[in-house]
């Protein structure tokens, strides 16, 4: 039976104390360069200089290619179920968790954990304009500072 | 897929395997700075180096005591909440803390809104308020700008530390920006494709929406500058004769200079447009 749990590190959250490093530590952990992002976006050398010296402070396996297939067949080199990561705002986030789902055999979890925010609110914010947004959270961001 | 390298002698080692690696990368822009280096260490290094009592004061200057904490930022090497956390722990009083927090708020939000627009981050968010339609603007960057070869000399010389060191300060993302999008009338988009070729904390939710702003099409007016607000901002580097350093553009009030960029349409002017707000 497969029991065990990875993590898959992306470039939104490369913190060493990221909840998914937390929740399951010494479990594998990897990390993907998108080559179809990497076609898309045309990032010069030291944009990547700098994430894979990020990359090398942590405890993880670094590859490239199809970033969903690599993580499933991460997991299942693993045997592991269970899926760690961290939220991202970017749509291309959802879009590979979802791929890799697809890839994983039934009855498998991918999670998606988030760091504390930058303030706890439960307001629906208002983001047209900055200023609406900041006067509604300006005071937890201050945190009552005198 | 094989494993990536992860064992090197020094950083000359990594840097000579990543081009080796990533060949396109390194034809885009060979440049690799000596400074920031990437990971947890250097950030907290650079977090307890910033003067944050300073930061409200002189921000806005060239030289002033900005963090350059936005790569590590950027890829959550900290986070914003651990930032905030520190700068509260570390400034005495609101008014000393509260700007840098508030731009610390800049970053949230656009993130915020990037989680509520997805792709379409590369899309207009509202019309120009330049009285052009989009349509007026050029689709592609200019190969002069590409080339940092305009003939202006404080824009030539921010493109050849974009390309250098990955980094800008915010008043120089302004200028930039705006000269690309006002003086020159090209499309925000290919300013931000360009922008995100190489700063090191390429970020489409602060970059594209900046670039928005400066634009008009995520603000209420267009973002817009004189010679006499680089003067003020980047100390003695560019005093002498504007013309000599291919200026002129840039020579007048404010009223005169939105009459020149954007003659259909009437702004009302504020001694400093919106220079401040950011
Ligand atoms: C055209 C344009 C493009 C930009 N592109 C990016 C980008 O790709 N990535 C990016 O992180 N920022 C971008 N910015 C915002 C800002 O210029 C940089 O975050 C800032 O200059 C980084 O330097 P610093 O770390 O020394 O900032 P500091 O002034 O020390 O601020 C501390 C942190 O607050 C955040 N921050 C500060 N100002 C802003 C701002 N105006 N908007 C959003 N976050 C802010 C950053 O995370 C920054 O590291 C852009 C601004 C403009 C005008």
């Amino acid at each position: 039976m497969m029991t065990g749990t990875v993590i898959w590190l992306h470039a939104d959250n490369l913190n060493p104390h990221c909840a998914a490093l937390q929740a399951a530590p010494g479990a594998p952990a990897v990390f993907v360069w998108d080559e179809e992002l990497l076609d898309e976006w045309k990032i010069s050398l030291k944009r990547i200089v700098f994430i894979y010296e990020c990359l090398l402070e942590l405890p993880v396996s670094i590859r490239r290619g199809d970033v969903a297939a690599e993580v499933a067949a991460f997991a299942q080199a693993h045997s592991a179920q269970r899926i760690l990561t961290m939220a991202s705002p970017s749509p291309r986030h959802r879009l590979i968790c979802q791929r890799i789902m697809q890839q994983m055999p039934k009855g498998s979890r991918l999670e998606v954990l988030r760091d504390p925010p930058f303030v706890e609110t439960n307001a629906r914010l208002d983001l047209k304009r900055f200023s609406r947004y900041w006067s509604a959270v300006k005071y937890d961001a201050l945190r009552g500072k005198k | 897929m094989a494993e990536m390298r992860r064992d090197f002698a020094n950083r000359e080692e990594l840097i000579a395997y990543l081009r080796e690696q990533f060949p396109r990368a390194a034809a885009v822009c060979d440049d690799v700075p000596a400074e920031p280096l990437g990971g947890r260490r250097a950030a907290e290094e650079r977090l307890r180096a910033a003067r944050l009592r300073d930061y409200a004061a002189t921000r806005n200057f060239l030289d002033g005591a900005v963090t350059r904490l936005s790569p590590y930022i950027r890829y959550g090497v900290l986070s914003l909440a651990e930032v905030k956390e520190y700068a509260l722990a570390n400034t005495r009083t609101r008014d000393e803390v509260e700007k840098f927090i508030n731009e610390l708020g800049w970053r949230d939000y656009f993130q915020r809104v990037y989680v509520e627009i997805g792709d379409d981050i590369w899309e207009d968010q509202e019309e120009y308020k330049t009285g052009f339609g989009a349509h007026e603007y050029a689709e592609a960057l200019p190969d002069d700008i590409r080339a940092g070869q305009t003939g202006v000399a404080f824009i030539d010389d921010q493109i050849k530390a974009l390309y250098q060191t990955g980094y800008l300060h915010n008043h120089a993302r302004m200028w930039l920006a705006a000269y690309v999008v006002h003086w020159r009338r090209v499309r925000w988009q290919a300013g931000a494709a360009w922008f995100l070729e190489h700063l090191l904390d390429g970020d489409p939710a602060s970059n594209n929406l900046s670039w928005q702003w400066v634009a008009s099409t995520f603000s209420t007016k267009p973002y817009y500058y004189n010679l006499e607000n680089v003067l003020k901002y980047t100390g003695d580097r560019y005093q002498g004769d504007p013309a000599a350093f291919g200026h002129q553009a840039f020579v007048g009030s404010y009223e005169t200079i939105a009459r020149r960029l954007f003659p259909r349409i009437d702004l009302s002017f504020d001694a400093e447009p919106r220079g401040k707000r950011r």
